[in-house]
């Protein structure tokens, strides 16, 4: 620690602090516009300027300048305020004055700087900039006019986002920030930029003539999207979310969003919102009122339960509360048939940690992967599935130099930081990759194996599992598997990530015990700053999960639940938040299984495929409209906190449940969420003594940044091998949406508007495809046509698709299998 | 990845230059410079299709060697001619006519600085001083210096380039 003085006032700071971080801990205010708590000092702008006794003779820029001790400072002086002044006259020089136009006015620094320091009129006269905007893309809008040169932008889409949009370009007065070759901005729109630009040069288009700054109420809120659990703030006007709004004060994102948190919010507010509920009536989807709705429901479901019983499919962006008033609904309601997205995918993975590890979720928290020495990641591209995530992982490894190690398909933005090793294997085959790399550990001598059951079995079952082998069938060299492992068990700390989802159902379990294997083996299980994570892909999986959104022991999960109901031995069905038809593997059997079914009831916030064949749709409440809590992929208990009301008659899932189990005979009357959280509490082991009030802005981790485990056991599991053909399809996320509610979303749409089958470079020039054309993909006796996109990632052989949109019907072609053969035609 | 702007159509060239210099320097630290510099070379310069390769192999952002590029004098995006011809702008060739001799080359070949002429083989550039004002007024064509200059020696000097491959 170091003590100075600033301001008169005597302030002890650790020794990495600046002396501008010094001031504010002490609550002294030194202006900055180049300055961001989250990037590395740059000290670009001087506006910073302060006077260092030990100094003398010059001014000292406050941000880079680290504390030393006994330094004296003095903030405020009329010289610092002469001085600060000249440099808002210097910058004012170029900078457009169009404050009344300007959607930052209000909230930008340079003019709140420009009137604080009384700045009326310039000294110096100067060429005005008349750069073109760039309104090319739909969500960003730059207008280089007004840039200050603070380097903001660029550097947060480099050392945060690992993007690299922006540079400087030209010199001297001709300087300014631009893309490559100057043309409009072509990126991946998470609008970090937006959020740094201390002035009106980078935009949000979308919140454009919305509203003026000081008229928006700010609702602190998490993100309904993946299971990154970021917060997010709401900016309302008028009970209408219109823009999310920057804040790294609460949360564990720091601020930092991906394009679908930023300009993902488009389908709270759509036209097609369901408003009331609907009854199927000759034939038709006509709109009733609740009562009616609600005794349509009761009458189908006890009809259900005297005949061939009733099955409750679950999504995983209900909040905690709600989700525990379902479990408690499906008691009343008599049934076991319990499960939430996606069929064996979240059972199986649940199951293969209890056997493992004994606990099921995630060890470790995110902040803790920022200093970790070595991060291997399991599958597809964190960047696309958890991107805030993927951020941290980029810190790690461009700040504290992680080696960082992917073990996937197809390349993705993590292969391109710097020393990133891919571990480029056939699509459906990362088992045998990280059986493989147990192999090494245990033959190597370098396994942690104190304490540790299985071993001697496990030993015998990794004999196929050689690298050389795994090299042949895998595709991935002998060195590469070899350097992974013995990196991993020579780290102090390590993080080892998989992220887990509907596009990824197959061989979860077998994929969650190889990941928990090898957390053992490299010792990364239970070691102090080191974890598995579990990265669920919705808002609250990891919350379905710990209240046990899951079949009860003899009962039917979502895949059996299905089988049943096609096979005529299941009557009723009822689906909350989950869209079926679209999402969920073999479109074909899904389909069959809704047609067996004497009842449907589809709880949604949209008309989706899957209600569309309901008996009866209830209108639910989006994250926006709601109080409660979600769990995120780190185990963090946040608050989801209501911003507006929900469209017509739209109620909550809480509300809905409450109605359904009072007509059940079941009367619950709890007054809020908060009541029921204490009821999570009381009846959940992991939340127990956790109290509502108590969580925090930063939220509050349920068993602690370093999750105790209950054993370790390393347990041999299979691995398949890659199908056989010319081409594999994968299918999984794409970075601009998330499962299908964000294809209402307009932000994301703009973006990647319709469904479309990627294609390598090579591949491409072999089938003569290029972009936009439209390509016939045929595979397990089904046939799709997707539009054609060409890119630098993905393998010869390999093509993927996304499966976020109905219309593609990717399901018709992808029946749970990681990979799948498939042929393709123009 | 995204389809939100404008869609660039990207000259047709032979990579396999671009691929050997990046080779050549592929392992070593602060490669950049000298990849740019003897892909110039190679090309005569830098076309956008190397640029991406760079950015691709050496794994630095395309942004970033836009700056670069941009920043440097010695960098050129656009195809050049054959033949530079530097005409000195410096305080003696400006007094002792310049001006006239940068007017004679744009009447003759029709380019003003930085242009080139459509047949690749000429490219004009006025400089700020090439350091031999005892020769005023003074151009280069390449490596090669002619001072003195008038109207009629300027013609004798573009005959000489024009009859040359």
């Amino acid at each position: 620690m170091v003590n100075l003085t600033i301001d008169g006032k005597q302030i002890t700071v650790k020794k990495s602090a600046t002396i501008y971080e010094a001031a504010k801990e002490a609550g002294i205010d030194i202006p900055v516009l180049c300055y961001a708590k989250k990037l590395l000092p740059y000290g670009a702008c001087r506006i910073c300027l302060v006077e260092v006794e030990q100094m003398k003779g010059r001014l000292i820029p406050s941000c880079t300048t680290p504390v030393t001790e006994g330094m004296v400072v003095k903030t405020t002086s009329p010289d610092i305020t002469k001085v600060r002044k000249t440099v808002l006259e210097f910058l004012l020089v170029n900078h457009v004055v169009e404050c009344p136009v300007c959607d930052k006015a209000g909230e930008c620094d340079l003019q709140d700087l420009t009137f604080q320091y009384e700045v009326v009129k310039n000294r110096f006269e100067g060429e005005k900039f008349n750069l073109p905007t760039d309104e090319v893309n739909p969500l960003i809008e730059r207008n280089m006019n007004r840039c200050v040169l603070c380097g903001k932008c660029v550097r947060v889409c480099d050392e945060i986002v690992g993007y690299g949009s922006y540079s400087f370009i030209n010199r001297g007065f001709e300087t300014k920030i631009a893309t490559a070759f100057d043309r409009g901005l072509n990126c991946e729109f998470c609008g970090q930029c937006v959020s740094m630009c201390p002035v009106g040069a980078i935009l949000p288009r979308p919140f454009k003539f919305k509203a003026r700054p000081w008229q928006l109420s700010e609702v602190d809120t998490v993100c309904g999207y993946c299971g990154n659990g970021c917060t997010v703030t709401l900016g309302v006007l008028n009970d209408k979310v219109e823009t999310i709004r920057f804040n790294d004060k609460t949360g564990v994102n720091d601020g930092n969003l991906c394009i679908r948190g930023r300009f993902g919010y488009g389908y709270i507010h759509h036209d097609d919102r369901l408003r009331k509920p609907l009854i199927r009536k000759d034939g038709q989807l006509v709109e009733a009122e609740w009562n009616e709705a609600i005794e349509a429901v009761v009458k189908g479901f006890n009809k259900a339960g005297n005949e061939k019983g009733l099955g409750i499919l679950s999504g995983a962006r209900m909040t905690n509360e709600e989700l525990f008033l379902l479990k408690n609904l499906a008691k009343t309601l008599g049934t076991g048939n319990l499960d939430h997205s996606g069929g064996e995918c979240y059972k199986g993975l649940t199951e293969g940690l209890m056997e493992t590890l004994g606990v099921k979720a995630s060890t470790g928290t995110f902040p803790q992967v920022e200093s970790c020495d070595a991060i291997l990641a399991i599958r597809s591209d964190f960047y696309e599935t958890h991107p805030v995530f993927g951020m941290v992982v980029n810190q790690a490894v461009k700040r504290h130099d992680a080696q960082l190690f992917i073990v996937s398909d197809k390349k993705g933005k993590f292969s391109k930081l710097p020393h990133a090793k891919t571990l480029l294997g056939k699509p459906g085959t990362e088992i045998q990759i990280l059986n493989s790399m147990a192999q090494v550990l245990l033959s190597e001598g370098l396994a942690v194996t104190d304490g540790v059951e299985g071993v001697e079995e496990l030993k015998a079952a990794l004999a196929k599992y050689a690298p050389a082998d795994v090299a042949e069938r895998t595709g991935v060299s002998v060195d590469a598997i070899k350097a992974a492992a013995r990196a991993l068990a020579g780290a102090k700390k390590s993080a080892i990530l998989l992220a887990y989802g509907l596009p990824y159902a197959a061989h979860s379990k077998e994929l969650a015990i190889a990941a928990a294997n090898l957390s053992i083996l490299t010792g990364n299980a239970g070691r102090e700053g080191s974890g598995l994570y579990l990265c669920g892909e919705k808002s609250n999986s990891q919350g379905a999960i710990d209240l046990a959104i899951l079949p009860e022991a003899g009962a039917m999960g979502a895949k059996d639940m299905l089988e049943a109901a096609r096979n005529g031995n299941l009557s009723a069905l009822y689906v909350v938040g989950e869209d079926l038809l679209t999402s969920y593997p073999d479109r074909d059997k899904v389909e069959a299984a809704l047609k067996g079914l004497s009842f449907l009831v589809v709880q949604d916030i949209f008309l989706s495929p899957t209600a569309q064949q309901a008996d009866v749709v209830l209108p639910a409440s989006s994250f926006a409209e709601k109080d409660g809590t979600f769990t995120n992929a780190e185990r963090r208990i946040q608050r989801v906190r209501k911003g507006v009301s929900s469209p017509g008659d739209a109620k909550t899932d809480f509300e809905i449940f409450e109605l359904l189990s009072a007509r059940f005979g079941r009367n619950i009357s709890y007054t809020a969420p908060a009541a029921v959280f204490a009821d999570i509490a009381a009846n959940v082991a992991e939340y127990a003594g956790i109290q509502l009030d108590a969580v925090g802005p930063q939220g509050v981790v349920w068993g602690g940044d370093d999750l105790a485990l209950k054993k370790k056991r390393v347990v041999a599991v299979d691995g398949p091998e890659a199908p056989q053909g010319d081409f594999l399809l994968v299918t999984g996320s794409s970075l601009y949406h998330s499962g299908t509610m964000s294809t209402r979303a307009k932000g994301s749409l703009s973006v990647v508007a319709e469904p479309y089958i990627e294609f390598g470079q090579e591949d491409a020039k072999k089938l003569q495809v290029t972009d936009g054309d439209v390509v016939t993909v045929k595979a397990e006796g089904g046939q799709i046509k997707l539009k054609a996109k060409v890119d630098r990632r993905l393998p010869q052989g390999v093509v993927f698709a996304p499966y976020h949109f109905a219309s593609a019907e990717i399901n018709r072609i992808y029946k749970g299998a990681s990979a799948v053969a498939v042929e393709l035609s123009k | 990845m995204s389809n939100a702007a404008e869609t660039v159509q990207e000259e047709e060239i032979d990579l396999a230059a671009a691929n050997e210099v990046i080779d050549k320097y592929m392992d070593m630290h602060g490669a950049l410079m000298p990849v740019l510099q003897d892909v110039q070379e190679a090309y005569g310069y830098i076309p956008e299709p190397c640029v991406h390769l760079i950015a691709e192999r050496l794994n630095v952002y395309t942004s970033q060697i836009y700056g670069v590029l941009t920043f440097y004098a010695q960098f050129h995006l656009e195809p050049r001619g054959r033949y530079i011809v530097r005409v000195c702008m410096g305080t003696a060739c400006h007094v002792k006519g310049a001006g006239r001799i940068a007017d004679t080359l744009k009447e003759r070949l029709g380019i003003g600085h930085a242009e080139t002429t459509e047949d690749l083989k000429f490219t004009a550039e006025y400089v700020a001083c090439i350091g031999a004002c005892g020769m005023a007024p003074v151009i280069m064509v390449n490596d090669g210096t002619y001072g003195s200059m008038t109207v009629q020696k300027m013609d004798e000097v573009i005959a000489k380039y024009k009859a040359m491959d």
